[in-house]
C-alpha cells in the first residue's frame, strides 16, 4: 500500500487502531507535546495522535507522533502492524535493490488551492505552532522535507536534495535553518554563498509517511530522495512543481513554503532539544525569507517530539539509518550480515560479521567510520559474530562481556569528525571515536580461549517449535 | 505576562501573533534575542523569575555566539547579486 499523502496514511493508521483523537480541549503548551512526549513511554505500539479542539485556535488541526512506534512505522512501509523490528529493517533494504525509481509527476497538486505572497505571507496563519521542549528558543518546523538544488548544477535531478532540518520560525515571513556542515543542504548553501548568491528551498510540509523517512535518510550526494521513495514504496512518487522556485516537491503535501536562505547572513537560533537528548543552540545561523505559501483548504499541521530518547524520532531515522551503512558496508565487505545503527541517528552501530582474516572486523569497523553518513556520526562500533543479531541487545551484551579483552579490542580514534550537536564532541565538531571488537579473533589473531564455544543444540529449534504449540494449547 | 524577556532580560518584546480566538493568549517576541513564547505558557517560559538559569542568555553569550556553518569566503570572480530565486 503506497500513500500519496498524510491525510490517507492518518485514515489507514485510525482504521488500525494506531491513530488516537483527542477530543478535550488542550492548551498548545505544553499538553500538544507533553502528550507527543509521553507517546513515546508507553510501549511499541503507541498511537499517533490528533488535536483539533486547541485552545486560542479556531480551526487547527496537529498530528503528532505519526512514524511514533514500531507499529506505525510498519504501516508507513505498508507492512502489518505487528512486524518485528529486524524484519521491517530487512524489509527495507530488500526494497532499497530497486532504486532508483522514476518519479510520477502531476500537476493538480491539492496544496495549490490557497496561497500567500510577498508581504502578505503569515506562517502564524496558516498553521497552529506551537513550542516542544521548555528550553526552545521558540516554536519550529521539525518534520518538514526542505528541497534544495546544487547552485553550480541546478537540472541535475539526483543532486536535488530533500532532507529534514530544524526550522525555528523567527518571525511571520522568516525562519532560521540549521544546514549541519556534513549535510547536502549545507554543500549547496556554501557553494551560493561563495558566489555571493541567496539559495533558492522549497520546504514541504505535512507529507506522505515514506518521503518523511526518505528526508531523514543518509543518502549518497547525488541519489534522488523521490527515486528512493518510489523504490520504498513499490510505486512511483507523486511530485509537482513548486510555483516559485520550481523546484520539485511532493504531489501531496499539506503546505508548501518557498524563498531563499538569504547569502551569508548568520542570526541568533534556538535552542533546540535536538535527537541527542540534549539542547543544542545559541548560535548564529542561516535565515530564510519566505516569499511564498501554498496550502491546502484546511491544512494539518504535522509535527515531531524530540528529546531524550526514545521519541519519534529514533523511530523515523531507525531503520533509515541502518540500511545506507548496511549496503554500503556490503558493497565492498559481503561478509557483512546486520547493522543496528538506530542509536541516536548512527552516533553508535552495532554491526555483525564473518570474518575474512585476523583484523577484519575492525578494518570494516573503520569503513562504517567512513561511509558519507558514518563521517559525521558513526562515533561508536560494536562488532559482533556473524551469528549475533545485532538487534538482540541481550546477545550484544553476551558478546562484549566475553569476546573483549580491551587490550586488543579496544581502539581510540582521536579527532574525527563528528556532527556539531554530538554532545560528547570536543570542540563541536570533533569526537575520538571508538571501535569495540566484540567478534572472535580468527588466524591470525591468536588471542583468547574461544576454541569451544556452547553452541544451541541442534535439536532446540525444533524443541522451541514444540513448547510454543504446547504453550499455545495450554493458554487456549 | 511578563515586561520584559524572560531569557535575557531585553525590555523591547513585541507581539508576533494574537489567539484567532481573541484574548486566549498573545505570541510575543524578544527584540535582542528572539525569544519567542506565548503567553499562555507556564510560568517557567514566560516570567523571567521563573526562567531557568542554564536557558538564560546573556548579551555576551550572543556576541560570542559561533556561525553554524560558518560564511566561507567569496570566490576570487567576485559576488553576483542574483537572488537565485529565477533558476529552475
Amino acid at each position: 500500500m503506497a500513500y500519496d499523502d498524510l491525510r490517507e496514511f492518518l485514515s489507514t493508521l485510525e482504521k488500525e487502531g494506531q491513530l488516537l483523537r483527542i477530543t478535550e480541549p488542550v492548551l498548545p503548551e505544553p499538553d500538544l507535546a507533553a502528550a507527543a512526549n509521553a507517546a513515546g513511554r508507553i510501549g511499541d505500539d503507541a498511537p499517533a495522535l490528533w488535536f483539533d479542539n486547541v485552545k486560542g485556535f479556531t480551526d487547527a488541526r496537529v498530528a503528532l507522533n505519526v512514524h511514533g512506534s514500531w507499529a506505525n512505522h510498519a504501516l508507513a512501509l505498508g507492512l502489518p502492524k505487528h512486524t518485528p523490528v529486524k524484519e521491517q529493517v530487512e524489509e527495507f533494504a530488500r526494497r532499497w535493490d530497486a532504486f532508483p525509481v522514476a518519479p510520477e509527476r502531476r500537476e493538480d497538486a491539492p496544496w495549490r488551492e490557497h496561497t500567500q505572497e510577498g508581504d502578505d505571507v503569515d506562517l502564524f496563519s496558516v498553521l497552529p505552532l506551537f513550542r516542544l521542549n521548555d528550553g526552545d528558543g521558540g516554536f519550529y518546523l521539525d518534520k518538514a522535507a526542505v528541497v534544495s538544488r546544487d547552485p553550480e548544477d541546478p537540472g541535475h535531478f539526483g543532486k536535488q536534495n530533500v532532507g529534514t532540518y530544524r526550522l525555528q520560525v523567527v518571525d511571520r515571513n522568516r525562519l532560521a535553518i540549521q544546514p549541519v556542515p556534513v549535510h547536502d543542504i549545507a554543500l549547496h548553501l556554501r557553494k551560493a554563498e561563495e558566489k555571493g548568491e541567496d539559495l533558492p528551498v522549497a520546504i514541504t510540509l505535512g507529507n506522505d509517511p515514506v518521503m518523511a523517512i526518505v528526508a531523514g535518510m543518509p543518502m549518497g550526494y547525488d541519489q534522488s530522495e523521490y527515486e528512493m521513495a518510489g523504490a520504498l514504496r513499490g510505486a512511483p512518487a507523486p511530485i509537482a512543481t513548486a510555483p516559485l522556485t520550481g523546484f520539485d516537491v511532493p504531489w501531496g503535501s499539506e503546505v508548501v513554503i518557498e524563498g531563499v536562505i538569504e547569502s551569508r547572513k548568520r542570526q541568533i537560533e534556538g535552542p533546540f532539544g535536538e535527537f541527542t537528548g540534549h539542547y543544542s543552540g545559541g548560535r548564529r545561523m542561516p535565515v530564510i525569507r519566505i516569499d511564498r505559501v501554498s496550502h491546502r483548504t484546511n491544512p494539518v499541521f504535522e509535527s515531531l517530539y524530540l528529546g531524550m530518547p526514545w521519541t519519534e524520532c529514533d523511530y523515523l531515522v531507525g531503520p533509515n539509518t541502518c540500511v545506507p551503512l548496511l549496503k554500503q558496508l556490503r558493497a565492498e565487505f559481503p561478509e557483512v550480515q546486520a547493522v543496528n545503527a538506530m542509536y541516536t541517528h548512527g552516533l553508535l552501530a552495532v554491526i555483525s560479521t564473518r570474518k575474512r582474516y585476523g583484523g577484519f572486523a575492525k578494518a570494516v569497523a573503520m569503513r562504517a567510520m567512513t561511509t558519507p553518513h558514518g563521517l559525521g556520526y558513526v562515533s561508536t562500533v560494536i562488532m559482533v559474530d556473524e551469528d549475533v543479531d545485532p538487534f538482540d541487545l541481550p546477545q550484544v551484551m553476551w558478546a562484549m562481556s566475553s569476546k573483549v579483552n580491551a587490550a586488543g579490542d579496544v581502539m581510540i580514534l582521536p579527532n574525527l569528525p563528528v556532527v556539531e550537536l554530538a554532545p560528547a564532541a570536543q570542540p563541536a565538531g570533533l569526537t575520538s571515536k571508538m571501535i569495540i571488537d566484540a567478534t572472535t579473533p580468527v588466524h591470525p589473531d591468536q588471542r583468547g580461549n574461544f576454541s569451544t564455544p556452547t553452541k544451541d543444540l541442534p535439536e532446540a529449534k525444533d524443541w522451541a517449535a514444540k513448547l510454543q504449540r504446547l504453550l499455545s494449547e495450554t493458554r487456549g | 505576562m511578563t515586561d520584559c524577556c524572560p531569557r535575557c532580560a531585553h525590555e523591547s518584546v513585541r507581539t508576533l501573533h494574537s489567539s484567532p480566538v481573541p484574548g486566549v493568549w498573545d505570541v510575543l517576541q524578544c527584540g535582542r534575542c528572539l525569544y519567542t513564547w506565548r503567553t499562555s505558557e507556564p510560568a517557567r517560559r514566560t516570567r523571567r523569575d521563573a526562567y531557568p538559569e542554564a536557558f538564560r542568555l546573556s548579551s555576551d553569550d550572543m556576541a560570542n555566539a559561533a556561525e553554524v556553518p560558518t560564511v566561507p569566503p567569496l570566490r576570487s570572480s567576485g559576488p553576483s547579486q542574483k537572488t537565485g530565486l529565477t533558476d529552475g
